[in-house]
């Protein structure tokens, strides 16, 4: 009876479980179809008029941009420049994506989108591999694929990212040279000593330092630290580190964690004149520090350059424009394009941005 | 108590490992017997602590909870978004947490209760359940605190400047509800009928039944307290980090039930108490912030970490099997025919 019960109990859970996740997946749908709707309209419009002297300009594209959630902060920044992407060109460019960041809803509007007759499609991919067979065929009907945050991707004409590991560290080095005077001794923090990408960056700071700032020298005794991504261990490791070290004036933090639990051990020590911390930082988290005065400033890429040159990208793929090392897409940090070694398909901008206490209310997420 | 007493217990051996170890840094450091440094060491271990005496009591019962990490974040994640600024107090924040967590424990407890089901198993179920609607219908992602939490964890009781390097450390209030805590376990778990019920349940569940305890009853409570707490301890570490971060409590449990296990708890219920659930969780604190004091590079710190981990139990584990030894030398006096 008893087992019965749960039995029943379970499935009922199971049920409701699968008319939530259908529920929300169709929420999702709602507004891209309106919006899909309304932009069917604008190019029908818009179409007539250009059909004349489409040559010029080619504005009749008409370019979808699927990201990875479209009510997450970041993405919702991105759409701010695919707009203003879209305002500035008269294209036919709009932005959707699953509520939740989940792969399967994600393919699923793809596959919608694709059967809008857009000339090319952007993707920022939740899993690029399960994106593969929906991208392939995309391209089989001859829609031009731009990805973005997807090196991996196989089935795309450009993946296009922000910038190179070694030259966002670089960029980390240089904001944190100019807090401490160029002289100094510092150390980098990592979430794990395995994450690839943060390891790229502290390696790049490094090598920045190395080149640039002979009075700087890296802590010998602890080169690397593990924050474990995680920001109240970041806090700890760095008070431990400052006690230990009491010669270390400066911290790279390379998480979007680091940054914020070292400032926070940095002022509760009472270091807050003598010890500097740059690094990767979320606005939202790091907004009342650096209005406070704990955090000076923090590095990141802003997603609005990146949805707007996915979209110039795309138009000049779809205008048959060489691309190419020194490509420039309009914005100032994808301005000289570099073409990676080992994959022609893999541009690189240099898209970092720094964020004071004077520009972080711009950006929400 | 007598002293060849207490070196019969498993708390004075890992009291013994946490006094040389400190020497051991401060030999090495000179920065350990510092003011500053112990109180970063407190602070440290305040929310650990906390959820490691849930968790004991949990493990007295006979049972396991891996979910609490995953009971609080959902709980703290939905007071600080769902009622961001609503209230100039921190109490109201508490309260709706702490209820939430205890609804929370009543699912875990009505399962592992009702069901028989084994304890482990349904709390890893459910601590992926309540991730999930944190992440699926809350939409989890940093989060500014609310204010009245934010004054709440700017309280200190106390600030400590080393007198030679100037480094100043604090002491947020959170510790006094810690130590409240502890104490209130002690006496919940020493004086009362209630802890005889969890010690004879964890103990010999059919046995505590025919003497007349309802086990049952018990574990329900047992699990509800352990869900009330998370909710409360994880309000407690969102106002301490001063952030609303989903995801920084998750993985916790395995640390906290080491601790426990550590200080002589039982995996298998009805043995441990407070002090050696307090002492163990301190061992594990300190020898995790005194790595880099230590000298020990970033690459190397896993492995000192599980030496700690394996010497600190097998010292606790001799320690049991001579305890059970004894107790067979007499039944065993006869040789068998």
């Amino acid at each position: 009876m008893k087992k019965k019960l749960l039995a029943t109990l379970l499935t009922a859970a199971m049920a409701a479980t699968m008319l939530i996740g259908c529920g929300s997946s169709s929420d999702t749908n709602a507004p891209e179809k309106d919006a899909s709707g309304d932009d069917a309209q604008t190019t029908e419009d818009g179409g007539e008029a250009s059909d004349g002297d489409a040559s010029a300009s080619g504005g009749d594209y008409k370019i979808a941009v699927v990201v990875k959630g479209n009510t997450n902060g970041w993405f919702v920044r991105m759409e701010e420049g695919i707009k203003k992407w879209a305002d500035e060109t008269g294209i036919n460019a709009w932005m959707t994506g699953p509520t939740d960041t989940d792969s399967a809803q994600q393919i699923q509007i793809i596959q919608d989108v694709m059967n809008q007759d857009i000339d090319a499609l952007c993707v920022v991919p939740v899993d690029p591999a399960a994106c593969e067979p929906v991208l392939q065929e995309a391209r089989d009907k001859g829609i031009k694929v731009i990805t973005h945050e997807g090196t991996t991707v196989q089935n795309c004409d450009y993946n296009i990212e922000a910038f190179d590991n070694a030259g966002y560290g670089a960029f980390i080095m240089d904001n944190l040279a100019e807090l401490m005077g160029e002289e100094g001794t510092y150390t980098t923090m990592v979430g794990f000593l395995t994450t690839a990408s943060h390891n790229e960056w502290a390696d790049g700071a490094v090598a920045q330092q190395e080149a640039k700032y002979a009075n700087m020298t890296l802590l010998e005794a602890l080169p690397r630290v593990e924050s474990e991504n995680n920001t109240e261990t970041a806090y700890e490791k760095a008070k431990e580190v400052l006690k230990t070290y009491p010669e270390v004036t400066g911290f790279v933090g390379t998480c979007s964690d680091d940054t914020p639990g070292i400032a926070r051990a940095i002022s509760e020590l009472g270091l807050s004149e003598k010890v500097h911390v740059v690094g990767t930082g979320m606005p939202d988290e790091c907004r009342e520090m650096l209005k406070d005065g704990s955090l000076t400033c923090i590095t990141l890429w802003d997603p609005a350059d990146a949805g707007y040159a996915m979209c110039e990208l795309a138009r000049k793929v779809l205008d048959g424009e060489e691309i190419g090392n020194g490509t420039d897409l309009g914005l100032e940090a994808y301005s000289n394009l570099v073409v990676d070694e080992s994959n022609e398909r893999l541009l690189m901008g240099n898209g970092f941005i720094s964020l004071t206490a004077d520009n972080v209310d711009e950006y929400h997420f | 108590m007598n002293l060849k007493k207490i070196t019969k217990k498993t708390e004075f051996y890992i009291a013994v490992i946490i006094l040389v170890f400190c020497i051991l840094v401060q030999l090495r450091s000179g920065q350990f017997f510092t003011n500053n440094n112990i109180v970063d060491l407190l602070r440290s271990m305040t929310i650990p602590m906390m959820f490691c005496v849930g968790e004991m009591m949990v493990l007295i019962s006979g049972g396991v909870d891996c979910s609490f990490p995953a009971i609080a974040s959902l709980s703290m994640y939905f007071v600080c978004t769902r009622m961001d600024g609503m209230f100039g107090n921190p109490l109201p924040y508490f309260l709706v947490a702490i209820l939430l967590g205890l609804m929370m424990g009543a699912l875990n407890g009505f399962i592992v209760a009702k069901f028989k089901f084994p304890a482990m198993i349904v709390t890893l179920g459910t601590s992926s359940l309540f991730l999930g609607i944190m992440q699926g219908i809350l939409g989890s992602s940093e989060y500014p605190l609310t204010s009245a939490l934010n004054a709440l964890g700017t309280t200190k009781i106390l600030t400590a400047t080393n007198a030679q390097s100037g480094l100043t450390s604090e002491l947020p209030i959170h510790f006094v509800f810690m130590v409240i805590l502890i104490v209130a376990t002690w006496f919940l778990m020493n004086k009362t009928m209630l802890g005889r019920a969890i010690y004879a349940v964890g103990g010999d569940e059919v046995a505590a039944a025919r003497a007349g305890f309802n086990v049952f009853g018990t574990r329900m409570f047992i699990f509800c307290l352990s869900g009330a707490l998370a909710g409360f301890i994880g309000v407690c570490r969102a106002s301490m980090l001063l952030t609303v971060s989903p995801n920084n409590m998750i993985g916790m449990e395995m640390d906290v039930i080491a601790a426990c296990v550590l200080g002589g708890v039982s995996l298998v219920g009805g043995r441990g108490g407070i002090i050696g659930a307090v002492l163990g969780t301190a061992l594990m604190t300190i020898v995790s912030n005194s790595l880099i004091l230590l000298g020990v590079s970033t690459q190397w710190s896993r492995v000192f970490t599980g030496v700690i981990i394996i010497v600190g139990t097998a010292v606790s584990a001799i320690q049991e099997q001579r305890r059970k030894k004894k107790l067979f030398v007499t039944v065993s006096a006869k040789p068998e025919v």
